[in-house]
């Protein structure tokens, strides 16, 4: 990971616009953003490491606190919030067993957070998962994505496209798995999610 | 493909949304097969001078679609083409603007249309590197985006001879990772730079001092994306739509309590009447009409009263309000205005970025004195307050609009509401049924 962070800054008219691109590589690998990542993505890139937390403190969307495997960005701007978005959140609170943001859920695979708009209004009460967005929220909805993600936990280490690829998931597991959930995007971009051990591509975007 | 919720097919009006719905729109071979695809780009590229670009621009009228209305043609001549150095082309796709969700709508069905404004907007200012910077949460649109930009650069649009011209461009994402002020432009700029985004002084002003100390041109994905059109049909075609002032079409986003919320493609000078009650089905069943956000959330709102408002920008000013971003949020008389706005302005002190102080600290403490309110411990010193929050955050005291946007939200409903507020202050109580905004 290091090294590919080095490749950043040769890629910007100035080296410093590397930073976002490599503390996103960092909190890929990692999950989410410890004081010592930071540490390491400032050396590499031969900047401050303050300058580098200043950037990550100021972005949501980076997270120096560790996050579910599966973490619910959920809209409660009011387009969201006059469809219901605020009852989609106590449900999902319940549903996952946690009490605020900061915590994970006791099996570690979920946690969630409240976000500001989603630019998906059309589609309220919407929500961000696992890279994808989920449109008209039910509390059904969020049961059945919960229920598909445990019934996943054994494959979660699969290179995502290739699961994408694989539609049909081992047989014979306990976990209902409703159909027709997940229809809205064609390709599964990776779950982000705690230590992995694989490497994986690079972005595309990067 | 994505569903779409809102404008598409041929109707006169409709120059963005013609053929979406079409399968396959952003593949390459597809847009190209449609009339004029990349047919403009073409054009532009062997027919005409870049000043002839830039007038024909000018002579459309098209007004930035992404929040401030301004000119794009004269946006673009400010960019001192024969300056020696690099230029840039910074594309806004941080759509963060509550209730818009238009930009969107443009990326994940007709990518194409944007990269050929992109090109078109690059030659015309002597720009060779255009940046997107599109918000990180748009995984899908970037990567329809990235497909898309890849496809042209096969074909050869973007790289060193596009049709055979001389002229080399080349598109570059940059995603965004979660910030509402790096929809200001300079804010953007300074994202895109790494930085902490926060927004500069000017001048000097991004068309001499922008990207990375570059000239920079910054446009909105829809008023690029509607540079093909300008194009093929003449600026002359596309001034005669719309009114006067704000010529053309807009994609104005509507959401929130109405039958069929979507993204419209509306003629400037058509009224909220026909936008919400027709388009967009009018509102939920049983329920009347309270009051719609005419152009975002930062747009001041107008109560059902003046739904016959007109989409212009003269219109809206005049109105007291703005076009905005387009994005259209209605809210019927089942809400609480009060707690309605105390969560946009939980929204703004959030993302406040934290650089002038009306906006750092007035954010919190309007939000301190909502709070009071709905917990019944309001008195009319929290109704003056209030006042007093929103007249610091307005009037160019800060840097940017983050601030303003703020204070017209505040300003406006306490315009149009103050006796629900003084329900909540003065009385203790709300006299609205179900309320579902967050509290």
């Amino acid at each position: 990971m290091l090294d590919e962070i080095k490749e950043l800054p040769a890629r910007y008219p100035q080296p410093r616009s590397a930073v976002m691109p490599a503390l996103d590589l960092a909190q890929e690998e990692l999950g989410h953003l410890t004081p010592e990542a930071m540490s390491e993505v400032a050396a590499a890139l031969e900047l401050d490491p303050g300058y580098v937390e200043g950037v990550a403190t100021f972005y949501s969307l980076f997270h120096l606190e560790p996050t579910g495997k599966h973490r619910f960005y959920v809209c409660t701007n009011l387009s969201c919030a006059l469809r219901g978005a605020n009852e989609i959140v106590d449900h999902l609170k319940a549903a996952i067993g946690v009490m605020g943001p900061v915590q994970v859920s006791s099996d570690g695979l979920f946690s969630y957070e409240e976000v500001e708009c989603l630019g998906a209004c059309e589609f309220a009460p919407m929500m961000r998962l696992d890279h994808r967005y989920h449109h008209d929220l039910t509390e059904a909805k969020i049961d059945q994505v919960i229920a598909e993600r445990k019934g996943r936990k054994e494959e979660i280490h699969l290179p995502a496209r290739r699961r994408g690829a694989s539609p049909p998931r081992s047989p014979g597991r306990s976990v209902a798995k409703p159909p027709g959930g997940e229809t809205h995007v064609a390709i599964e971009p990776p779950l982000p999610g705690p230590p992995r051990k694989a490497g994986r591509g690079k972005r595309k975007d990067a | 493909m994505p569903e779409l919720r809102g404008s598409f097919g041929d109707q006169p009006h409709h120059i963005l949304t013609r053929w979406f719905g079409t399968p396959d729109l952003h593949k390459l071979d597809v847009y190209a097969g449609k009339p004029g695809g990349y047919g403009a780009l073409r054009k532009a590229l062997l027919d005409m001078a870049p000043a002839e670009i830039t007038n024909e621009v000018k002579t459309s009228g098209l007004r930035g679609r992404g929040g401030a209305g301004f000119a794009t043609g004269t946006k673009w001549s400010f960019i001192n083409r024969d300056a020696p150095g690099p230029k840039y082309v910074v594309v806004n796709a941080d759509e963060s603007e509550p209730g818009t969700s238009k930009d969107r709508y443009i990326l994940e069905n007709s990518p194409h249309m944007l990269v050929e404004g992109i090109l078109i907007a690059a030659y015309a200012v002597g720009a060779n590197q255009a940046w997107v910077y599109i918000r990180g949460e748009y995984d899908e649109p970037r990567r329809m985006l990235s497909e898309a930009i890849e496809e042209a650069r096969a074909k050869g649009y973007v790289g060193p001879k596009p049709f055979g011209k001389e002229y080399p461009v080349d598109i570059r994402l940059y995603r965004g990772h979660g910030a509402y002020i790096c929809g200001e432009e300079t804010a953007l700029l300074e994202s895109l730079e790494g930085k902490r985004a926060q927004p500069r002084s000017r001048p000097p002003f991004p068309a001499v001092k922008g990207a990375w100390g570059r000239p920079t041109l910054l446009n909105n994905v829809e008023t690029l994306a509607t540079v093909p059109w300008i194009i093929n049909n003449g600026g002359a075609a596309y001034a005669k739509l719309g009114t006067d002032k704000s010529p053309g079409t807009r994609l104005m986003s509507v959401s929130g309590n109405v039958r069929k919320p979507g993204v419209y493609e509306v003629e400037l000078g058509q009224t909220f009447r026909h936008v919400i009650m027709e388009l967009a089905g009018g509102v939920t069943e049983g329920r009347n009409l309270k009051v719609f956000w005419p152009g975002g959330s930062s747009a001041p709102v107008l109560p059902a009263s003046m739904l016959d408002t007109k989409t212009d920008m003269e219109a809206l000013a005049a109105a007291r309000s703005m076009g905005g971003s387009g994005g259209v949020i209605v809210m019927d008389d089942q809400h609480c205005v009060v707690r309605a706005a105390y969560r946009l302005l939980q929204f703004y002190a959030h993302e406040s970025c934290g650089k002038c102080t009306p906006c750092r600290v007035g954010g919190d403490w309007a939000v301190r004195t909502y709070e009071r309110m709905l917990a019944n411990e309001g008195s009319q010193i929290d109704l003056d307050t209030l006042q007093r929050v929103s007249d610091g955050l307005q009037y160019g005291r800060c840097l940017c609009g983050l601030g303003d946007s703020a204070g017209w939200v505040i300003d406006s409903t306490l315009r149009h509401f103050r006796e629900e507020y003084e329900d909540h202050a003065l009385r203790h109580e709300c006299n609205v049924g179900a309320v579902t905004a967050s509290a």
